[in-house]
């Protein structure tokens, strides 16, 4: 049987002869950056856009994903994909010194074949606020203006305290965050909203739960007793129209303080659905209903 | 048909390998971004920096179309011999629990939120090849406590195991985060990535060998399709050919996943394809099965690629638009030939 | 003369209460055409499939050429036995030729291919059951009778001193059932062969075949107890001369049913009348 001791033989010579050659790539690139004034971003995440034109960094961006919407002069700027699905092609095409992306396992996989290739990447968690604010900083260092980035996070926190000021020590208001409304699902208390509408002086109606967006059912909405329902909008432009479906199918309910006292809010999504540094405007909107008179603007 | 002889296996061989080679080539060249060859071949300018063609089609776009060479040459020989095991033209590498074994490997890793890797590699593809693995020897742990090797008695492990890890995939499923879902799907329907050249090279060996050696049991593959016992009373020691091939194309196949997921139909219509134009002799059918699979995933994972470009779909998608009407004509056809009496 | 295959007290059970064979003991002289004939269940298969080495006796040993049958390697054992069954349409559309060649598996070379010698082997298995004709056909475009023959022809190839069969005329009609017969005699004769054939046919068999074996179901009266034998119990088979073993009143006997004998010239048919048939109650029993 001399062609199976040949295979083995072969196959042993191949496995070490790559262990040997090929084990460690190293990247072609240069691993410094540029001066940040020449230095080409792309940015994998809308949320990270928002945070790089807030730096300042906006001549620098040269590729964003899709819906990358705010400010609006990121729409004009070359895409590369969607969030979902970056292209890797027309990400090395635009030339990038710095590949920003967001750190859950699908864009971290992206970075890591970046940088296989050579290109530069930074991978930075944007789940909480507190890793907002440290996101912001570590991009601001990584693009040498970290003053910038100070500057943004200091003012973020005064805004923020601003709102925080008007909320009263006195009992916090239940809310119903949804999200979705067939089937119903709303947000739990281990997400950023939570914490947003902590700090705007709110209370999450339902407790901790397994899911981090659970569904719920009638029984357990009744249960809750919130004062206060929110839904932010699904699309741009339909707030009333969405207003109105909510009123209806609500009125339902009419066990809910929420619904007795006419407390249910839409709001522009946009605002709400990401961290970014209109984390304060999006605070004060929530604020703005769960104390209506205190915030008339 | 007239039995096969060493020379018309080298010519058919030969031709089919210089067809994939084309076609990879062909398939390089296509893609999101625009390329030419000769831009590219030009190669690295001024060694500063290379240029954008040549950075492309070496980096990305050739290591993806040798990945789906790879594995669609290991899925569809994979394909073959579980067919020849089990005697039976509609299996496929995945009867035998691979798949829901590495699907489960994969969404533990996801779940589990495990963030170390190997090599630079994913975790998920780590614990896929594990998964898939670790089923297969179970499924034939039980086929062999029950049935002694009896092709029933392996199908029924098989599908019992499946159904349960389905039930626990579906379970961890439900209980993932928003992004450990998607990152979930996105895996088990199948993906393309280009990968590091000592990835490429350590699977890519890998499944090479795995090719070979199952060709070198290709004459016994014969008549073990025939009959298991046949094959004893010929002279065949079918129960040592049988775990080899078993176990070569178990390991094949997980290889295989781990790299990309799951993709399905691959493993089953080419080789029904093979052996309706070149007949079922598998000292023929495995290499050139082998060699279609390679060409049928190239050209399946270009389509992803550009049909909704600059996202692209799920390679599993395609193969399975693609597979499931072929599928489908391959049952009728086949159903019209079996006569059922009423 | 050594005998071609000998069978020293074989007993086999399927399980602990299911004993099939009781202390089988004969052998069979190289050469012969050797029927082994019986009632359902009393374990004909079972026997052919022990000497073939499939099944293990739990007692006793199939001796060939003098040494235990299970102390050959499954190649040395398929170069001196050669088992036909019952044909059937595999699940692969392998064609005549292709199928012959496969029994030539062993000898393959180093890259799994066969050499002159064996193409040699299998035209010459091919041209002797008349299946040359068809060569390139699949399998399953054939009829019973040819398809019969392809597999005796790939046992041929083997190219062995010994080939058993198992019903191998069940299911064919009357022509297929002399043609195999046909072809079995002139493979004994003509390749030395020794030949064993399982067969519900005993009038076939007493035409073609030298010795018969003639097997009992164990039931309660010849068994009694399932491990060990006393000294008067009746064995569960009988060998000998077909004339002999193929005696009406050994055949009414063993079936449990009326025959009606005959002599066709050397050799008796014996045909079973049921009470219902029109012949039935003979008024002699002619020999």
């Amino acid at each position: 049987m001399a062609k199976w001791w040949l295979l083995a033989a072969a196959t042993t010579l191949w496995m070490a002869g790559g262990y040997a050659l090929v084990r460690s790539p190293a990247p072609e690139r240069v691993a410094g950056p540029r001066s940040s004034a020449r230095a080409r971003i792309v940015s994998l995440a809308p949320n990270l856009t928002e945070i790089l034109f807030a730096l300042g960094l906006e001549a620098n961006v040269v590729g964003v994903t899709q819906h990358s919407d705010y400010p609006p002069a990121a729409q004009n700027k070359p895409k590369v994909g969607t969030f979902w699905q970056p292209s890797i092609e027309a990400v090395i095409a635009t030339r990038p010194d710095l590949v920003v992306t967001e750190a859950f396992e699908q864009q971290r996989d992206l970075a890591r074949r970046l940088q296989r290739i050579g290109y530069r990447s930074l991978v930075v968690e944007v789940e909480t606020i507190d890793s907002l604010f440290r996101a912001i900083a570590t991009i601001g260092d990584a693009t040498g203006v970290s003053l910038q980035a100070n500057a943004l996070c200091a003012n973020m926190e005064m805004e923020i305290a601003r709102v925080r000021a008007h909320t009263h020590p006195r009992r916090a208001p239940k809310v119903l965050w949804v999200v979705q409304r067939e089937p119903l699902r709303v947000a739990g208390r281990d997400t950023f909203i939570n914490e947003m509408i902590e700090l705007a002086g709110g209370e999450n109606a339902i407790g901790p739960t397994l899911h981090v967006y659970p569904a719920i059912g009638a029984e357990q909405v009744i249960a809750a007793k919130a004062d206060v329902i929110i839904e932010p909008a699904m699309l741009p432009g339909t707030v009333d129209q969405q207003h109105r479906q909510a009123l209806s199918y609500w009125s339902r309910f009419e066990n809910v303080p929420a619904v007795t006292a006419g407390r249910i809010y839409v709001i522009d999504g946009d605002v709400v659905s990401r961290l970014s540094p209109r984390l304060p405007e999006g605070i004060r909107t929530i604020a703005r209903c769960l104390r209506p008179s205190e915030f008339r603007e | 048909m007239q039995p096969l002889t060493p020379r018309i296996l080298l010519f058919r061989t030969v031709v089919a390998t210089v067809l994939l080679l084309a076609i990879m080539l062909a398939c390089a060249l296509v893609g999101p971004q625009d390329i030419s060859l000769k831009a590219a071949v030009s190669g690295p300018r001024d060694g500063a920096t290379p240029g954008l063609d040549y950075e492309i089609l070496m980096r990305v776009r050739i290591p993806r179309v040798l990945l789906a060479a790879m594995v669609g040459a290991a899925l569809a020989s994979s394909g073959v011999v579980f067919q020849a095991l089990l005697r039976n033209p509609l299996a496929d590498p995945y009867i035998l629990g691979i798949s829901s074994g590495a699907g489960l490997g994969a969404i533990l890793a996801v779940i589990g939120g495990l963030s170390w890797t190997l090599w630079g590699r994913s975790p998920i593809a780590v614990f896929a090849f594990l998964g898939a693995l670790g089923t297969v020897w179970l499924v034939w742990g039980i086929g062999r406590i029950t049935g002694k090797y009896q092709v029933t008695g392996l199908l029924l492990a098989g599908v019992v195991v499946n159904a349960f890890f389905s039930a626990m995939i579906m379970f961890l499923v439900s209980i993932a985060k928003g992004q450990q879902l998607y990152a979930t799907i996105f895996w088990l329907m199948g993906n393309m990535a280009e990968e590091d050249l000592f990835v490429l090279w350590v699977g890519g060996g890998s499944i090479l060998a795995g090719l070979v050696a199952l060709f070198f049991l290709g004459p016994q593959l014969n008549i073990i399709s025939v009959g298991h016992q046949d094959a004893r009373s010929i002279g065949v020691p079918v129960e040592r050919v049988e775990l080899a091939a078993f176990a070569i194309s178990a390991f094949i196949t997980a290889v295989a996943v781990s790299l990309s997921g799951l993709i399905g139909f691959v493993g089953l219509i080419v080789p029904h394809a093979v052996r309706l134009l070149f007949g079922p002799d598998h000292r023929q059918l495995l290499p050139l099965s082998g060699l279609a699979g390679a060409m049928f995933l190239v050209v399946a994972d270009t389509i992803a690629r550009m049909v909704v470009a600059p996202a692209q779909l799920p390679v599993g998608v395609v193969t399975a638009m693609i597979g499931g009407p072929f599928f489908l004509f391959l049952l009728i056809r086949h159903s019209r030939k079996v006569y059922w009496p009423t | 003369m050594t005998a071609a295959i000998q069978v020293n007290q074989i007993s086999f059970g399927y399980g602990p209460q299911k004993p099939v064979l009781r202390q089988i003991d004969f052998a069979v002289e190289p050469g012969t055409f050797l029927a082994v004939a019986g009632p359902n269940g009393a374990g004909k298969s079972t026997l052919i499939q022990i000497m073939a080495g499939i099944l293990r006796p739990q007692s006793g040993a199939v001796l060939l050429e003098g040494r235990n049958l299970h102390s050959y390697g499954v190649r040395e054992q398929a170069q001196r036995i050669a088992l036909v069954r019952q044909e059937f349409v595999p699940a692969f559309g392998f064609s005549v030729i292709e199928t012959v060649l496969m029994a030539r598996t062993p000898y393959y070379g180093q890259w799994g291919f066969e050499s002159q010698e064996d193409r040699d082997l299998v035209a010459k298995a091919l041209e002797l059951t008349d299946t040359a004709r068809f060569a390139s056909r699949a399998l399953g475009s054939l009829s019973s009778g040819e398809r019969q023959r392809v597999f005796i022809a790939r046992a041929l190839a083997q190219n062995t001193p010994i080939l058993l069969l198992d019903e191998p005329t069940s299911f064919l009609d009357l022509k297929y059932q002399a043609g195999i017969y046909d072809l079995l005699k002139s493979i004994q004769a003509d390749m030395a062969v020794t030949v064993i054939a399982v067969t519900h046919d005993i009038n076939l068999a007493s035409q073609y075949c030298d010795e018969a074996l003639l097997l009992y179901p164990l039931t309660e009266d010849s068994s009694g107890s399932t491990d060990g034998s006393g000294p008067g119990r009746p064995a569960q088979f009988r060998i000998g001369r077909t004339a002999e073993i193929f005696a009406p009143e050994e055949i009414q006997r063993a079936f449990g049913v009326h025959v009606f004998s005959g002599r066709v010239g050397t050799e008796r048919f014996i045909l079973p009348l049921g009470a219902r048939a029109k012949d039935a109650n003979p008024p002699t029993l002619r020999t």
